[in-house]
């Protein structure tokens, strides 16, 4: 029976195979879709491991983690390095690494921070930062490369670099001091990637005789030796990243800096506000996926309507399959094994062409958005997902089956 | 006794019933049925094949009665000791003319047990019908009609059941073709073990029978 379906397939080949085209485009638009929202929530999620709070400005505490750890969008205030001293001084808080945005790089936004910055953050659970060349820095005119930094723009440990003013690329360039590269990190699939880091000295530095976004003195006309320590380290910084001694003082702490008087400030729980935005994300995503599943759906209506239109194009076969002694249930499963075919022919095709498409485009997609896509054939989720789609065609497949189940031999020889 | 039926009658809901005569067939037995159209001729042949549901009367075959068998049962019977030939459109056209042949064997272990080599089988009754082996490899819609009816010759032979059914096969030959076909499908009966009942309309084939059974006149 088998090799009779087979034949008769091979024999409605065009049909059927538009039917395949559009259920393997369909399941693996699903697949994409969920690989790439899967993908993009544990690299968001991954980004900023070690960190319990994040303390900026008092404002969107999504906004903060979105500016400071993922560098979408722009800070729109400060804190004062002061403030941060005394939150510091919080028995409870092990470490403070502040940061403070605002530069950029061709493209690239530069963190300026400290060299506990590479001690303290982690990525990709408990994984820590580590250089695939050279050391973090150690002078004011050092500069350290996230992976991508390096590898799109062709820089090696030495070279030599000036920043941009603001985070267009057509700021004005910090053309009157140069970073030298000390150090480029290992890739690890988030931010840092793509971030330039210098000490808050280096940056401040650069900053000296800017007002108002304008230049009014150029540091070549400058001994920067004769620069007082102290006159370099800044007093206001954007956030910043801070540990704590036992997770079970959290919240309290939390409380105690967004209770903290002197200055507008607040704490943020990084996991706390990338739940809000999965949330936020989580309404489109489900509206996306239940037009998904319409695409499948309809694509196994197509599949049983041409299996219905069919069966009259299909009397003879019937008939004469019928007269030699094939039951009505051999029949009805013959169908039922034809449509069971479609389907795993076009989940393989799917699994295979979503494969091709992560592996095609994985490097494009990390390039652009950030999003690292794992190069796995099918993960039991998604398999899951398959089977019902397998599971609704063959149940969906009945409709027809039945039909030549009812079919009498007799009808089947008048027609 | 391969075949036997008594007190046939059949209504399609007109309240008009068709009454058919009562027929024993034994091995060997080469049975013509005429009738004029509309007599009746091939719903008696669908009777006998359990394509129709029996209404009044009985049907034995090889000793199994219609009314006690279930569908199942009636289809494994048919499998096993009728092979049919249709009045035209015989073959499942995306087979060759083997794999149509082959279809004879597909539903009946007991015919596929009296076949030791299916290729040799099909090739040596291809060429008592006067095919080349060439055709058999052909698809339908490379035959011509009489071809084709020769290929569904071999697949109701095939295994050898008890009883060829075969419902007008030469209405779309030719006379000289007709007189052939005929006389092949009879010399491909095992006399000892097969029968053929045949329903024509055509009274120049009556002679190649040795029963005639008239349809639709006073029983």
């Amino acid at each position: 029976m088998i090799r009779i379906a087979a034949m008769s397939m091979r024999s409605r080949r065009i049909p059927i195979a538009l039917v395949i085209i559009a259920l393997t485009t369909s399941m693996a638009l699903l697949l994409a879709v969920e690989r790439i929202k899967q993908s993009s929530q544990k690299g968001f999620n991954e980004s900023l491991g070690g960190v319990d709070l994040v303390v900026g400005p008092r404002g969107s505490g999504l906004e903060l983690i979105l500016y400071t750890v993922f560098h979408l969008g722009n800070p729109t205030n400060n804190i004062t390095t002061e403030t941060l001293a005394d939150i510091a001084a919080n028995s409870a808080i092990e470490w403070v690494v502040p940061i403070a945005l605002g530069d950029s790089h061709r493209g690239f936004r530069v963190i300026s921070t400290t060299n506990e910055y590479f001690d303290r953050i982690k990525f990709a659970g408990d994984q820590p930062l580590s250089f695939a060349e050279g050391a973090a820095f150690g002078e004011i005119n050092q500069v350290v490369l996230g992976s991508d930094v390096a590898k799109d723009l062709g820089y090696r440990v030495g070279s030599s670099i000036v920043g941009t003013h603001g985070s267009e690329s057509l700021g004005k360039l910090h053309d009157d001091f140069a970073f030298q590269i000390t150090g480029i990190l290992n890739p690890t699939g988030t931010p840092t990637d793509k971030a330039v880091f210098v000490s808050l000295e280096g940056y401040e530095l650069i900053h000296l005789g800017w007002a108002s976004g304008s230049q009014t003195l150029s540091l070549k006309n400058l001994d920067i030796k004769t620069i007082p320590k102290e006159r370099l380290y800044p007093k206001t910084v954007t956030a910043a990243y801070v540990g704590l001694a036992s997770k079970l003082s959290l919240f309290k702490v939390s409380r105690s800096i967004n209770d903290y008087d002197e200055e507008a400030i607040s704490a943020v729980i990084p996991g706390v506000e990338l739940a809000k935005l999965w949330s936020i994300v989580g309404t489109v995503d489900s509206v996306f996926k239940l037009m998904n599943w319409l695409i499948i759906g309809i694509s196994l209506i197509s599949m049983v309507t041409m299996t219905m239109t069919g069966l009259d194009s299909r009397t003879r076969e019937m008939t004469i399959l019928r007269a030699l002694g094939a039951t009505p249930s051999k029949l009805a499963g013959m169908i039922m094994m034809e449509t069971a075919l479609i389907s795993v022919v076009s989940i393989s095709l799917a699994i295979g062409l979503v494969r091709l498409l992560t592996w095609g485009t994985a490097d494009i997609v990390s390039q652009w958005a950030g999003i690292r896509i794992e190069l796995s054939w099918i993960a039991a989720d998604e398999l899951l997902t398959l089977w019902i789609i397998v599971a609704a065609g063959l149940i969906a497949s009945l409709i027809p089956a039945s039909m030549v189940y009812k079919r009498s031999l007799h009808q089947g020889f008048s027609s | 006794m391969i075949l036997k039926t008594s007190g046939l009658s059949y209504d399609f809901g007109s309240g008009k019933a068709i009454h058919f005569p009562d027929l024993q067939i034994r091995a060997g037995d080469k049975v013509v049925l005429v009738g004029a159209s509309g007599s009746g001729k091939s719903t008696f042949l669908n009777l006998i094949s359990g394509v129709l549901p029996i209404q009044s009367g009985s049907i034995e075959l090889k000793g199994h009665p219609y009314d006690q068998l279930s569908g199942r049962q009636l289809d494994s019977l048919r499998a096993d000791h009728i092979g049919i030939i249709f009045q035209s459109l015989n073959l499942i056209p995306y087979l060759s003319g083997f794999g149509n042949a082959q279809l004879g064997l597909q539903f009946s272990k007991k015919r596929q047990s009296r076949v030791d080599d299916v290729d040799q089988a099909i090739t040596a009754l291809a060429q008592k019908l006067g095919l080349t082996p060439e055709l058999l490899h052909q698809q339908p819609s490379a035959m011509s009609i009489g071809q084709q009816q020769r290929i569904a010759v071999i697949r109701a032979m095939l295994g050898c059941p008890d009883l060829i059914l075969a419902d007008e096969p030469t209405s779309a030959l030719d006379p000289t073709a007709t007189e052939q076909f005929m006389t092949q499908l009879n010399t491909s009966i095992d006399p000892d073990s097969q029968a053929v009942i045949v329903v024509s309309h055509n009274p120049e084939i009556i002679p190649l029978f040795d029963r005639v059974i008239r349809i639709g006149e006073d029983q």
